[in-house]
């Protein structure tokens, strides 16, 4: 900042070079991300009348009807616990595997790291109406259980208690590829001779995951988690394949109520007032997500 | 540290079932393919009896199929192209030029990965129904390289800064332009970091659900994901049958494009966390 205000017109020169050469994705990100991001948010003040088919001005109605909604409070607690547990879930699973990809003892190494990585590329309708087959009430599942004795497999998607926690396993598996090469990366990154260390010092195994390795890991594992939860956050594919939010509204997901109001009950500005509600909750990820990049 | 032989056998058995776990389901969905409907239905678990290219048959004669996959396949392509051509200026900018709102800058491009998608949904819709834009591939590419874009500005302006500027300065003092040193000089020199975005915008743009759903309505203008989330219909049956042939054949443009591009994504991808 010093050298900027000893030669400002220097500065200037090198802004007037920049300028064409970010002009182009200027235009793009103002025009289909910031200009809709507001149009979209412009729209909760409005809703959409039947009787006189018009969208009129309703101030913050729609907040209002949203808070006295039984299905919204149910959408935003399945957001909370589908968010918590999938990450989670993926965090400790991708932890695991991301050790055994780094041990020097694992054979086939390189094979092993490609086909983790498969869910990854594989495109988010194919993954959940994989899991809608493998989660049908005589599918391959319950076949399996079936064959080891249980008595009465349950019916994963139908079932109200479980539904959402079927859908959560899907998405567990489909994020563990991304987690697991952002942890193995930050593993690999580690100098062994610390961890070795820490051993011959006598720390235990827990010990020195937790006071050697995650230290040395701890940015990427702030990236990972800050991204995963705002992914998942605003995640669609699997809800919407596997159970459509339900049975009922069972498994419901914020982002699966904003579509079914602005798509289906012609509702945009109650959609829109859910997606405002989801921008909030995320906006601590993106604070912190964006901070620990810019570092 | 060393590891006793138990340890050892443990490591290489966890390993052995997670890639079960992440593979087989997959696989099993992709048999189906070339499994009979009787036997799908029969038996959940099984190698094929009797493999039958039916499913195949059917997924290509009876409907749209071919349409659909020429749709995901140019508009992809053409995600590809658009962002690069969007991406690569602005992340040479980012690499070399100081400027005024920088960091602002970054932090917009990162920020974008949280904007919810129905408000993302609800303002685009209403701009591409006044520039005639819904149901078209050309307003499904602008919306994927919206979405590609961010990431690959900043994947690239990693892959910049890895270049010597005295290569560029060199060539500039013989009276080459920024934008000629952009594209004779650093431009060959970042291939693997362009093949980094190219994948990742491909199977971003092939892979695509939410809006593909909501702007293109038409038919004959679905995209692969559409049209696969079609076959679920309102209540009745489903057909696994045709269904896991339809899945398959979208599948592996993505996969055998992954394999191919994975070195250079997974580098692109953790280099930006990593330092």
């Amino acid at each position: 900042m010093q050298a900027d205000r000893a030669a400002p017109r220097q500065r200037l020169e090198q802004e007037r070079r920049a300028l064409p050469f970010l002009l182009p994705a200027l235009g793009v990100l103002c025009l289909v991300s910031l200009y809709p991001l507001i149009q979209g948010v412009s729209r909760v003040f409005y809703a959409y009348r039947a009787l006189s088919q018009q969208n009129v001005f309703v101030g913050l109605e729609n907040f209002r009807l949203l808070f006295q909604d039984p299905t919204f409070a149910r959408a935003f607690l399945n957001s909370l616990v589908w968010v918590a547990t999938s990450v989670g879930g993926m965090f400790f699973l991708s932890y695991i595997l991301a050790t055994m990809l780094n041990s020097r003892f694992l054979r086939f190494r390189r094979i092993f790291r490609t086909l983790t990585l498969i869910p990854w590329a594989l495109p988010g309708v194919v993954v959940s109406l994989t899991w809608r087959y493998i989660f049908l009430v005589n599918g391959p599942l319950n076949t399996v259980l079936a064959a080891l004795g249980v008595a009465n497999p349950p019916s994963w998607i139908t079932d109200p208690q479980l539904a959402l926690w079927t859908c959560i396993a899907a998405n567990t598996w489909m994020g563990i590829p991304f987690v697991t090469i952002m942890l193995l990366a930050g593993l690999q990154s580690i100098d062994r001779q610390i961890v070795e260390a820490a051993a011959m010092d006598g720390a235990s195994y827990l010990q020195a995951q937790w006071h050697v390795i995650m230290p040395s890991i701890k940015q990427v594992v702030l990236i990972v988690l800050t991204l995963q939860t705002i992914w998942t956050f605003n995640s669609f594919d699997i809800v919407f394949v596997l159970t459509k939010g339900g049975p009922g509204s069972a498994s419901i997901t914020l982002p699966l109520y904003a579509y079914q109001n602005a798509f289906m009950y012609y509702q945009a500005g109650y959609g829109a007032a859910i997606g405002v509600i989801i921008l909030l909750v995320l906006v601590f990820a993106v604070v912190l997500y964006i901070r620990e990049v810019l570092q | 540290m060393r590891l006793s032989p138990t340890k050892r056998v443990l490591v290489n058995l966890v390993a052995l079932v997670y890639i079960v776990v992440l593979v087989f389901p997959v696989v099993l969905m992709f048999l189906n393919a070339i499994r009979t409907e009787a036997e799908i239905i029969q038996f959940p678990v099984a190698l094929p009896h009797v493999v039958t290219t039916e499913n195949f048959v059917e997924i290509f004669r009876e409907s749209s199929f071919m349409d659909n996959l020429w749709n995901s396949f140019s508009v992809s392509a053409l995600t590809v192209c658009l962002t690069i051509i969007v991406a690569a200026p602005a992340g040479y900018a980012m690499s070399r030029f100081r400027f005024r709102g920088k960091r602002l800058f970054s932090a917009w491009l990162l920020a974008t990965q949280a904007f919810p998608g129905i408000i993302m949904v609800l303002g685009v819709f209403m701009l591409f129904r006044t520039y005639g834009l819904l149901n078209t591939r050309l307003g499904l590419v602008i919306m994927h390289t919206s979405f590609s874009v961010p990431f690959s500005v900043w994947l690239l302006k990693g892959y910049f800064d890895g270049i010597p500027a005295a290569l560029e300065e060199a060539a500039m003092i013989d009276g080459c332009t920024h934008l000629a040193a952009l594209v004779r000089i650093i431009l060959p020199l970042s291939v693997p970091g362009l093949l980094a975005v190219a994948t990742f915008s491909f199977l971003l743009s092939w892979n695509e659900f939410f809006f593909s759903l909501v702007i293109n309505r038409a038919e004959r203008l679905l995209t692969l994901p559409v049209f696969l989330s079609r076959f679920l219909g309102v209540g009745g049956m489903v057909r696994w049958g045709p269904l896991s042939a339809a899945a398959l054949l979208a599948t592996i443009p993505a996969l055998v494009l992954f394999m191919l591009g994975q070195r250079y994504l997974v580098s692109g991808l953790t280099g930006g966390a990593i330092k």
